[in-house]
Order: C-alpha cells, then sequence, then structure tokens
C-alpha cells in the first residue's frame, strides 16, 4: 500500500513483502509473550485445586470450575469475606486519591504552563525530579512519620505517600495537555471581561477534560497497584489492600493456584477495563509531553 | 498590573525584571497560590525523610526504632558497606537487571510499535491485548509469572518435557544462574508495552512525505527507518530510555514477591537489599546509607534526565 501503486514490478515489491512479513512474525511472537501468561492464569482459575497439581499439566480444565471465583466473592465464608474487605479498602484508597490528585495536579500543572513566576523551572524540575527516586529511600522516615502522626495503619497513610509520589508524573501529563491549548482563548476571555480565575475554570478547564481522565486513570492505576507502602504502613488485616492482602493470604497457603490466580484475575479485572476503555485518552496525554514538536 | 495572556504578559515581565527577583515574586504572588497545593505536599513527604535519611546514615540505630537511643558513628555505616561482598553481589546485579530490562524493553516495544504503524486488520485489539501486562498489577504478575515457572507444575516446564527438551521441568527461579534471567522477562513481560505506547505516538510525528519523496527516491525499508524515521524518534526514545532506566532501577515488587531476593542473594537489587536490611534486619543507620548511596548515583541519573526533559520542555515553548 505504500509504494506506487504504478511500480508493481516484482523486483521492487520483493523486500517491502519480507520486511511486512518479518513485522508480522514479530508480532504473533509478541502476542504469545504476552498472552499466553494472561491465558494460563485464566485457565487455571477454573480448575480445581487437584486438577492444578499434575504433571503433566491439563492443558484445558477437564471439569471447569468457578468454585475458586465463588469462594472469593462469597460473604459468608472467611476468605471471601477478607478478599471483599481488601477489594473495597482498594477501591476507597484509590478512589479517593485520584480526586485528591486532581484537583492539586490540576492549578499546579496550569500555572507551570501558562506563567512565568520566579523559581517556576526550578519548582517544575523539582517536582519532576522526586519521580527519580525510589519509594525505599522514604520509608523509614515516612513509616516514623506516620506514627508520629498516627496514621500507620490507616488508609489516610497510603492516600497521603499516594498522592505526593503520583503527582509529578500527573503534572507532567497535564502540563502537555494545557501547552497544547492556545492561550488565544484564555485572551478572549479576558478582554470579555472575565478574571484569569474565570477563564481558568470557564475556559480552559473544559478543554482539558481528556488531560484529567488520564490523570484520573494514571492516578487510580497507580494506587490500585501500589505495594510497597501498604505492605509497610499497615498490618492491621481490616486495612488492607489488594495486592498486599492476596500476599499475605497466598504465600502461606501456595498450593492453592487456582485460588491464587482467580485472585489476580479479579484484582487486575477492574483497572484492565478502566484502561481499555479509556486508553486513548491516557495515550493522547502520556505522549503529549515527550512527543510533541 | 493586568497581565493578560502571553505576548503582553511577557513583554511586562521583561520590565519587572530589572526591579528585582524579590519584587518580581511579589507581583506574581498570586501564581504561586496554584502551585502550593503540589509544593506543600511534596516538602513534608520528600524534603523530610531525605533529610531524615542522611541524618540516619551517621548512626548507630538500635533495632526497637527508638531513635532517642542512636549512637553517632560517623562513616561507620559507609565503610561497612563498600568492605561487604553483598554489595558488591548486589550491584552487579543491579546492574544487569537494569541494563538487561532496559534494552529488551525499548526494542521489543520499538519493534512492536513499528509492525503496529500501519493499519491492518485487527490492529486496534492487538494493540489493546499488548497493553495489557503494562496495566495489570505487578503483583499479579509476580504470582502468574511463579505459577509458569513452577519447578514442578509450571506451564513452562511441561512444553520443554513435552517436546523432549528437558527430562523434567527445569527449575528457573531456585537456581542462581538462571533465577536473574528469568525475572528479567518477567520484568520485560510488564514494560515493552509502555515503550511501545511512547513510539507509536513518536511515529506519528514523522511526515508521510519525507517517507514516500525516500521511496521515490529509491531508499529500501531498512534506508528508510535509519534516514527518516529513527531520527525522528530520537527525542521520544531518550525520555521513554531514561523512564525505563529509572524505574527499573528503581524496582522492587517481582524480585520481592518472586524470590525475596534468592537464592544466596542471586536476584538482590538494591532496594530489595535495602528494604530487607531496614525491615527484616532492623539495621536503620546501614539501610539509611545505603540509600544515601543510591541517591548519590540517581541525582547523576537525574542531571541527564533533567536535561532530557529540558531539552523537550525548550522545544514546547520555543
Amino acid at each position: 500500500m505504500m509504494n506506487s501503486p504504478s511500480n508493481p514490478t516484482p523486483k521492487a515489491r520483493r523486500p517491502i513483502d519480507r520486511w511486512r512479513w518479518t513485522g508480522r512474525l514479530f508480532l504473533v511472537l509478541m502476542l504469545l509473550y504476552t498472552a499466553v501468561p494472561m491465558i494460563w492464569m485464566l485457565l487455571t482459575s477454573i480448575k480445581s485445586g487437584f486438577a492444578a497439581l499434575q504433571f503433566p499439566p491439563q492443558w484445558w480444565p477437564d471439569e471447569p470450575t468457578l468454585a475458586s471465583y465463588q469462594k472469593l466473592l462469597d460473604p459468608t465464608n472467611s476468605v471471601g469475606r477478607d478478599f471483599l474487605r481488601f477489594f473495597w479498602n482498594s477501591l476507597f484508597v484509590s478512589t479517593v486519591t485520584t480526586i485528591l490528585a486532581v484537583i492539586v495536579a490540576v492549578p499546579a500543572a496550569y500555572a507551570f504552563s501558562r506563567f512565568d513566576f520566579p523559581g517556576r523551572k526550578f519548582l517544575f524540575f523539582a517536582v519532576l525530579l522526586r519521580n527519580m527516586f525510589p519509594a525505599v529511600i522514604f520509608l523509614v522516615p515516612l513509616f516514623i512519620l506516620m506514627r508520629l502522626l498516627g496514621l500507620v495503619n490507616t488508609h489516610g497513610s497510603l492516600i497521603l505517600t499516594y498522592l505526593t509520589f503520583g503527582l509529578p508524573l500527573a503534572i507532567w501529563l497535564l502540563k502537555g495537555f494545557y501547552d497544547n491549548i492556545p492561550i488565544q482563548l484564555e485572551q478572549a476571555a479576558r478582554i470579555d471581561g472575565a478574571t484569569r480565575f474565570q477563564a481558568f475554570i470557564l475556559v480552559v478547564m473544559p478543554l482539558s477534560v481528556p488531560g484529567i481522565i488520564a490523570t484520573a486513570i494514571y492516578s487510580f492505576i497507580g494506587a490500585w497497584n501500589e505495594y510497597i507502602f501498604a505492605y509497610t504502613f499497615i498490618n492491621r488485616n481490616d486495612q488492607l489492600t489488594l495486592p498486599v492482602g492476596i500476599q499475605r493470604f497466598f504465600s502461606e497457603n501456595t498450593t492453592d493456584f487456582p485460588g491464587l490466580m482467580a485472585a489476580s484475575f479479579m484484582m487486575s479485572l477492574p483497572v484492565v477495563v478502566l484502561f481499555l476503555l479509556l486508553q486513548r485518552y491516557f495515550v493522547k496525554a502520556l505522549t503529549e509531553g515527550a512527543v510533541k514538536h | 498590573m493586568t497581565a493578560v495572556g502571553s505576548p503582553a504578559d511577557s513583554a511586562c515581565r521583561k520590565n519587572v525584571q530589572r526591579t528585582g527577583i524579590l519584587r518580581q515574586a511579589w507581583i506574581n504572588r498570586s501564581d504561586y497560590l496554584y502551585v502550593l497545593p503540589s509544593i506543600g505536599v511534596m516538602l513534608v513527604v520528600i524534603a523530610y525523610p531525605i533529610y531524615y535519611t542522611i541524618e540516619l546514615s551517621f548512626f548507630n540505630t538500635p533495632p526497637s526504632l527508638q531513635l532517642r537511643d542512636k549512637i553517632f558513628v560517623g562513616l561507620d555505616n559507609y565503610g561497612l558497606i563498600l568492605q561487604s561482598n553483598v554489595f558488591w553481589r548486589v550491584t552487579l546485579n543491579t546492574i544487569i537487571w537494569t541494563v538487561a530490562s532496559t534494552f529488551f524493553a525499548f526494542f521489543l516495544g520499538l519493534g512492536a510499535a513499528l509492525a503496529l504503524h500501519r493499519e491492518f486488520f485487527g490492529r486496534g485489539v492487538l494493540r489493546a491485548i499488548l497493553i495489557i501486562p503494562w496495566v495489570i498489577s505487578a503483583v499479579a504478575a509476580s504470582y502468574i509469572w511463579k505459577w509458569i515457572y513452577h519447578s514442578d507444575f509450571g506451564v513452562i516446564g511441561a512444553v520443554l518435557v513435552g517436546l523432549g527438551l528437558a527430562d523434567r521441568p527445569p527449575n528457573f527461579i531456585d537456581n542462581v544462574n538462571t533465577v536473574l534471567p528469568s525475572l528479567i522477562v518477567v520484568n520485560v513481560w510488564r514494560e515493552f508495552p509502555f515503550a511501545m505506547i511512547m513510539l507509536m505516538a513518536g511515529l506519528q510525528t514523522v511526515p508521510d512525505q519525507l517517507l514516500r519523496a525516500a521511496t521515490v527516491d529509491g531508499a529500501g525499508p531498512w534506508q528508510r527507518f535509519w534516514h527518516v524515521t529513527f531520527p525522528h524518534l530520537k527525542g521520544v526514545s531518550t525520555v521513554t530510555i531514561l523512564l525505563l532506566a529509572v524505574a527499573n532501577f528503581n524496582s522492587f515488587i517481582i524480585p520481592w514477591i518472586m524470590t525475596g531476593g534468592g537464592p544466596s542473594n542471586a536476584s538482590h537489587i538494591w532496594i530489595t537489599h535495602i528494604y530487607e536490611l531496614a525491615f527484616g534486619r532492623q539495621r536503620w543507620g546501614v539501610a539509611s546509607a545505603y540509600s544515601v548511596l543510591l541517591f548519590l548515583i540517581v541525582m547523576t541519573f537525574g542531571y541527564f534526565y533533567v536535561r532530557a526533559l529540558s531539552g523537550s520542555e525548550r522545544k514546547a515553548r520555543g
């Protein structure tokens, strides 16, 4: 398709075909690499505990069963009660983090994109530089700080840390968006008598909804999947979030692979669905900052 | 002083420049309100811990974290680290882990982005499937792969035995020689989609006319890639590689859950090692000194990171 149709001589086409087939072969291999682990997770999750522990394995379960899922979602048994509790905790922490992240990041990103106050550059790079530091550096002092604030074993400790650690990239994503909104729109609003704040709320905000959605997905997924802070700050079972909760539960009982795979699937499902529904915003925003000219 | 938008704005601000930075800051004081919440949160949660880590690294601390009882030991913690064999083992692991993960994630992502660039049937679905591992939590990914690598019932072992390539299922993650590569496979599985997304967007900035012109001039696919496409991807590639390298250097979950750093430290990287020193053996002072060393390394990375990003920042504002 790419080469001119007026020149369909076999000599000109052959190398292109070879490259195209290389590309297809590569995609097939990548598809296998990506999909086989996920398929194996699903197939294992519908086996019985006994069927999973066979060698050679049952490639396709002889007697598929949803027992593992029923167990996880049944609030009347202890496994189900804990799992639903972790699920709810994760949902709560991620949602609150997301809302706060948007409220805090939007004005900051806007200011970094539009204003020219002294120290703007310095503050912006300070924000970005944060992104470079591993969580572990902060763990000991943060643990002490959280103890001081009385936040150990509360969701507040997680929300506060996720908010901070998610902010740099959220601000960066949003700033890319604001950079691309023509400043003339605000100028027009200002000439019509709007204050700078009104211009921001009434003109810029509605245009940046895709960027805000992207930031929200990013914060939500980040908080949903976070492990190391939750692992360190939370010790009470009823406060655990999913990643740590699942680990606490199954590391003691490593033979229940169908249960573990079902739990992994249930933990991944919300973020995967959310991401697939909204991916175009996210992909757009992620690349805006790095790719634009 | 009712500054409107950028052209007028920058004009008045140029005047202001002469009147000194404090006055300028005062005139723009309302601007700071917008960044205040972010900076405030970050000061509490980031600046304080950094200060505290540096301080602790000079002390011998009791395991209980009753920090009133800490004893000043000068640079002893640092000396202890640099003399230990584990330190060099872990450093080597970290280098292998970071370089190999970044290399494979980037090139697999680049290949996938190039192969997915042209429209074909099922492209959208394929792209969505390839992105999924990036969204899945690293904890779930670790368990999925741990099960796949399982030494008795793992599916890879079963396939190898089934094809007659092995007598019995190999032990991937309980073996000093294979554990690190096995974990890198998992890490790349989760990370290549990120490189793919970044580079797919980068590819959209390559002008079609240029590619067509190159074809007319008789350039083959490889020449077109090297002379037209690749120069356009330089900026986004730099940022992608840096972000990947930083993420890999800082990774924790996959080695921690899959092996806990074992067997015999063969899969310990800096972060897991520091974590174990602090929260496992409760040697807070030594762990803090490790963190400070890590901090210095990260700052070196950071210099290039800021330079690369400020390059794209200049372009954006330029």
